[in-house]
């Protein structure tokens, strides 16, 4: 499984949703409110081995940015 | 480390009629906290809860878990007397019915704690026996909100 097709997939399973996730923004859909924001860093932060700081957790405000945000972590979603 | 109940009382925000620890025999912060429940026929649902055969009704048990289960982390310095929000319960189990007289313990454990989300789980026993257990997802608003993307 590619590191784009992991990344999808934590989306999907933390929000329960069944869409295309590539264009999902914070709160954009009602499944990405605060507490699944938290719970999404968590599952990426497992997923990838990593520990975003506060700054890029506050920053990843979309699928989009978060693949900017952990490829400052070396982890390159492609 | 015993916590007595004005100890608790600065620790978590839960106050009669809706307290249902009444004494902490062992905690860690950051990591466990063992509590003991004793249910007294003075008890408020008792009467209700049932004329016939009164029983402690689920939710309160349920409650007396997570109740024991946030002190897991509200013990951690800095985070006393904060806010909590009850977020998810997950695989319940209620093995035994608790009546009056019995003294329930009940052990929860903090799998994690970050960003103000605490995940964990907790079970009583009456007498060495289960009487009830599930996971938990608990919010600490206070920190979870420094977090949020702008």
């Amino acid at each position: 499984m590619s590191t784009l097709d992991k990344y999808r997939k934590v989306f999907k399973e933390c929000f329960q949703y069944d869409g295309d996730v590539d264009a999902l923004e914070y709160q954009s859909i009602e499944e990405w409110d605060s507490v699944a924001h938290m719970q999404l860093m968590a599952e990426l932060e497992d997923e990838f081995k990593v520990e975003m700081d506060i700054d890029d957790i506050i920053d990843f405000s979309s699928f989009k940015e978060g693949i900017k945000i952990l490829s400052k972590y070396d982890v390159e979603i492609a | 480390m015993e916590l007595d109940i004005p100890e608790i009382l600065k620790i978590q925000r839960n106050r009669h009629p809706l307290l249902f620890i009444d004494k902490i025999i062992d905690i860690i912060p950051g990591k466990s906290a063992t509590a003991i429940k004793t249910y007294s026929y003075n008890e408020w649902f008792f009467p209700p809860h049932f004329e016939d055969d009164p029983n402690v009704p689920g939710f309160i048990q349920l409650e007396s878990l997570v109740q024991t289960f946030i002190m897991t982390f509200l013990s951690i310095d800095g985070n006393e007397g904060n806010k909590t929000n009850f977020l998810k319960i997950n695989n319940a189990v209620f093995k035994r019915k608790i009546v009056p007289g019995d003294v329930t313990t009940i052990y929860a454990e903090l799998e994690s704690f970050k960003r103000g989300l605490a995940k964990g789980k907790a079970r009583s026993e009456v007498n060495g026996e289960q009487a009830c257990s599930a996971e938990f997802l608990v919010s600490l608003p206070a920190i979870l909100d420094t977090f949020k993307p702008k």
